[in-house]
């Protein structure tokens, strides 16, 4: 079954982000070829759902990561052979024979553009294969490594008798020898050469996410089977905010409900968002930015984060927001193993409305034991009822301290509800009931207030 | 002093934005001529705080709107009269004559374009002074006295014996060539800013007529005093309209009702009419009265900035403090808040509305549309103020399914339907299964 999300989940945590800005895609993205940069968005755009998967392409990006090798190929080469590889025409073939004297001064003289991309698009084919070979078999991995499944199958692309030739030709290529790889490469072999290449994009992708993991000191997720129902994080922050305080946080059956409360500014959002990413990476088998992270594999991530109101359309912001809610509630519905966030639930509505269905929603999503649900909401005094009615709802909150006049957001994660309020203090502190006031006062004294 | 009204007040209400599909500028915008669009960009931008100059512009537009004329240019033929007007002539008639004949050489030898241009020129003038002359004649109002004068001097007496002309001798060519683009050149400057003047005239006044919309009649500032019998948004059709006065003893407007019921909507329809009104345009709101004020400010869509680390809740306290700023310097404003404080929890947003309607409504100078889902906080400013009108905006149940009359009642709602709404989408079924 596929892992599933949709387009709000992915623009919520900035996964792709818009108009190529600060997403989480370009954290990883330092790929060396375009081919490169396709797997890797190939990879994020279907995470796995199978903790083997996962398991295996974590391993491989560790055991690179431990490594520390540079991508072993030069990028322009993949460029030339691509372009190469696209060109199908059979009347393009060079031939051995036709070798006029008028033709070899021609071609000497000016090469025309289509002989001239084979000739380089089979010496960057070439310098491919050789360095393939170099790279196979300076890696010492015994059968059983995450990676030696890619290794065997190049290797035995390479073994292939057809590209011995190929890979031990010396020197600049003459014309005959040319002519001759062409049609291996190109037309006889194709299937190989692309399977090669693929190969060698998977590895740059590897390589590239091993060095971000390095340099960023993320840690490696171990993917648990599906059916316990857990995470457990520790020192999980946001990769794209800098200075990021950790938190620890583990779900289990037995509190799959979090309900989150925490004043404004208290990085309520940026919590819920660093643990989505962190459950989303994890479930592509990446580095995720914690210490430590355990999951059970799920089938499918939804946050409502930044939700839109479309009032073009008529519809309110409550409505979208029910509307939202009743997709995952036909998800769940299906049987789906889930991670939902929702970010100020109800905040379209009046209190008493918002209230009443916080409580109505929650406890309905509690009484799905194998999803994993995190619910953020200013309306705390649900809370105190969902504390009676549902034994698995866990409540933490991010606190605020007043230092002063001026609030300090500590952005660490404690157990409870907060019954934190600052926002007559925000008020007070940018002075509008006394600017209001003051201006009051000088009309008075100029009498200009009885008109 | 100008208006006051900022980008975030502008965005809010839609009024602005040439390619915005539903702005009200694209409303109103079925000017034929550059010029004309740049007039109406100009009255946009800048509304009028004098209400006799707005008396006087609301006058006109009501002169056209019962005249209906139509206005007799196009953008593709008027480019032609305006390029054409545009480039100087020569100084005098000897050299005139002489570069119109070098031209006509030129043509017949050369294939050289000139002279064609010219012609084309010169004969979609003559074209577009008689058709003015045309659109004047039944016209009797002040504005277009000039440009009557100018087409009735003796200097352009031959203009009726070329109506329907194609092609011109070279020589009467020089000849007029040179009166209307030397001799005459100051003149037919104030032809093409009369034409820009009739262009918006007719164009918007042709929108109010098409759709119904009426004219505000503007008081003095002193008088304090907003009223229309019937308001409505000038964008939406069969939009349900609704009566609104607000006056020094009634200066707040607190608004309640459910989502989807209309709140913004009207919030939006009196904005826009306030500020319509403030350029002498036509309104959608019938029988309106209304005393000029100062500027406008509206808080409907405060977008969040996270980039720069505020929260919703302190994006809007900011934007409420620019208010209270303005507010506080004397300044007589329209201010529109619409769910203020949603983004906090709900003890807070009960106490900051709360503090900041009472604090605002001593201001009885300026007028406060405030809108909120904090209805408990409407019964407590019952007790603290006396001049602060309570409406809202009903929702029927019919059935199981909510209908919006989106027609104003006396009050405070006590409708919640947002239970009944999940209950419709039968979520809670959903999840049990």
């Amino acid at each position: 079954m596929l892992f599933t999300t949709d387009n709000q989940t992915l623009e919520d945590l900035n996964i792709f982000g818009k108009h190529g800005g600060d997403s989480v895609y370009n954290i990883f993205n330092r790929c060396a070829t375009r081919g490169g940069a396709a797997v890797l968005e190939e990879m994020f755009r279907y995470p796995l759902s199978d903790d083997a998967a996962i398991n295996r392409r974590c391993g491989i990006i560790r055991y690179f990561a431990g490594a520390g090798m540079p991508f072993p190929f030069q990028s322009t080469l993949f460029d030339a052979a691509e372009l190469y590889l696209s060109n199908t025409d059979e009347r393009t073939k060079l031939s051995a024979q036709e070798h006029s004297v008028a033709k070899k001064i021609s071609s000497i003289i000016a090469p025309d553009a289509e002989t001239q991309q084979v000739y380089n698009g089979v010496n960057a084919l070439a310098e491919l294969l050789k360095g393939a070979k170099t790279f196979v078999s300076a890696l010492q991995i015994q059968d059983g490594h995450f990676y030696a499944a890619d290794k065997n199958s190049i290797a035995a692309i390479l073994s292939e008798p057809a590209f011995a030739a190929i890979i031990e030709s010396k020197g600049k290529l003459q014309h005959a020898a040319i002519a001759e790889f062409d049609i291996v490469l190109r037309f006889r072999h194709r299937e190989e050469v692309h399977t090669l290449l693929r190969h060698i994009y998977f590895l740059d992708v590897y390589l590239s996410i091993a060095r971000v993991a390095v340099e960023r000191g993320f840690a490696f997720p171990e993917a648990l089977p599906r059916g316990q129902h857990v995470v457990r994080l520790q020192g999980v922050y946001h990769p794209q905010v800098k200075n990021a305080v950790p938190n620890n946080i583990s779900i289990t059956p037995e509190g799959n409900v979090i309900f989150l409360t925490g004043a404004n500014m208290a990085g309520k959002s940026t919590f819920m968002k660093s643990l989505s990413i962190a459950m989303f990476l994890a479930h592509m088998g990446f580095p995720v930015a914690a210490e430590k992270m355990e999951f059970s594999v799920l089938d499918g991530i939804y946050t409502t984060i930044n939700l839109p109101d479309n009032l073009g359309m008529g519809a309110s912001h409550f409505y979208a927001e029910v509307l939202r809610v009743k997709k995952m509630a036909k998800e769940l519905s299906q049987g789906k193993d889930l991670f939902i966030v929702f970010d100020e639930l109800f905040r379209g509505t009046n209190v008493k409305d918002a209230y009443e269905a916080t409580i109505a929603i929650t406890k309905g999503f509690a009484g799905k034991r194998s999803s994993l649900f995190v619910i953020s909401t200013h309306i705390i005094e649900a809370g105190e009822v969902l504390k009676q009615a549902c034994p698995n709802v866990r409540f933490i909150y991010l606190p605020t301290r007043m230092n002063g006049n001026h609030p300090v957001y500590t952005y660490t994660l404690e157990n409870g509800i907060t019954d934190d309020r600052h926002g007559m203090i925000i008020i007070n502190n940018e002075g509008i009931l006394g600017i209001l006031e003051a201006g009051i006062k000088k009309w008075n004294q100029h009498e200009l207030y009885c008109r | 002093m100008s208006f006051i009204a900022d980008k975030q007040t502008l965005d809010d209400l839609g009024l602005l934005g040439r390619f915005r599909q539903h702005s009200v500028y694209s409303l109103f915008n079925r000017v034929h001529t550059a010029g004309g669009g740049r007039l109406l960009d100009e009255m946009f931008h800048q509304p009028l705080t004098d209400p006799a100059a707005i008396n006087r512009r609301s006058i006109i537009f009501r002169y056209f709107q019962a005249q209906q004329p139509t206005f007799p240019f196009r953008h593709a033929t008027f480019r032609f009269v305006e390029n054409y007007l545009g480039t100087g002539g020569a100084g005098n008639i000897a050299i005139a004559t002489a570069g119109m004949l070098r031209k006509k050489m030129m043509g017949a030898l050369l294939k050289d374009d000139q002279f064609n241009q010219l012609q084309a020129g010169l004969t979609a003038t003559i074209e577009a002074l008689l058709s003015l002359k045309d659109l004047l004649r039944p016209l009797d109002i002040a504005l277009v006295q000039p440009a009557a004068d100018i087409l009735a001097d003796k200097r352009l007496s031959w203009l009726e014996e070329e109506r329907g002309l194609k092609q011109l001798p070279v020589m009467k060519a020089a000849r007029y060539d040179h009166l209307l683009r030397n001799t005459l050149r100051r003149e037919m400057e104030t032809l093409l800013d009369i034409i820009y003047q009739l262009d918006v005239f007719i164009a918007v006044s042709t929108v109010a007529r098409e759709r119904g919309f009426s004219y505000a009649r503007a008081l003095p500032a002193e008088e304090n005093f907003f009223s229309t019998t019937a308001l409505t948004h000038p964008a939406l059709a069969d939009a349900v309209a609704n009566p609104l006065s607000l006056d020094g003893n009634a200066n707040v407007l607190f608004l309640t009702g459910a989502n989807m019921a209309g709140k913004s909507t009207l919030m939006k329809s009196f904005g826009i009419a306030v500020y319509l009104a403030h350029m002498g345009f036509p309104v959608a709101a019938q029988h309106m009265r209304f005393s000029v004020r100062d500027g406008i400010y509206s808080s409907i869509n405060v977008p969040d900035n996270l980039n720069m680390g505020y929260s919703h809740f302190y994006a809007e306290v900011l934007r409420v403090k620019k208010v209270a700023e303005d507010v506080s310097s004397g300044k007589n404003m329209i201010v529109i808040f619409d769910e203020l404080f949603k983004g906090t929890n709900v003890k807070d947003a009960y106490d900051a509305t709360l503090a900041v309607t009472a604090a605002f409504s001593k201001y009885r100078n300026c007028f406060f549309i405030i809108s909120t889902h904090i209805i408990e906080a409407g019964d407590a400013l019952k007790q603290q103020c006396d001049n602060i009108r309570f409406a809202y905006l009903p929702t029927v149940m019919e059935g199981n399914i909510p209908r919006y009359p989106y027609t104003l009642a006396e009050g405070i709602t006590s409708d919640r339907q947002g239970m009944i709404i999940i209950e419709n989408e039968r979520i809670t079924e959903l999840l049990a299964t």
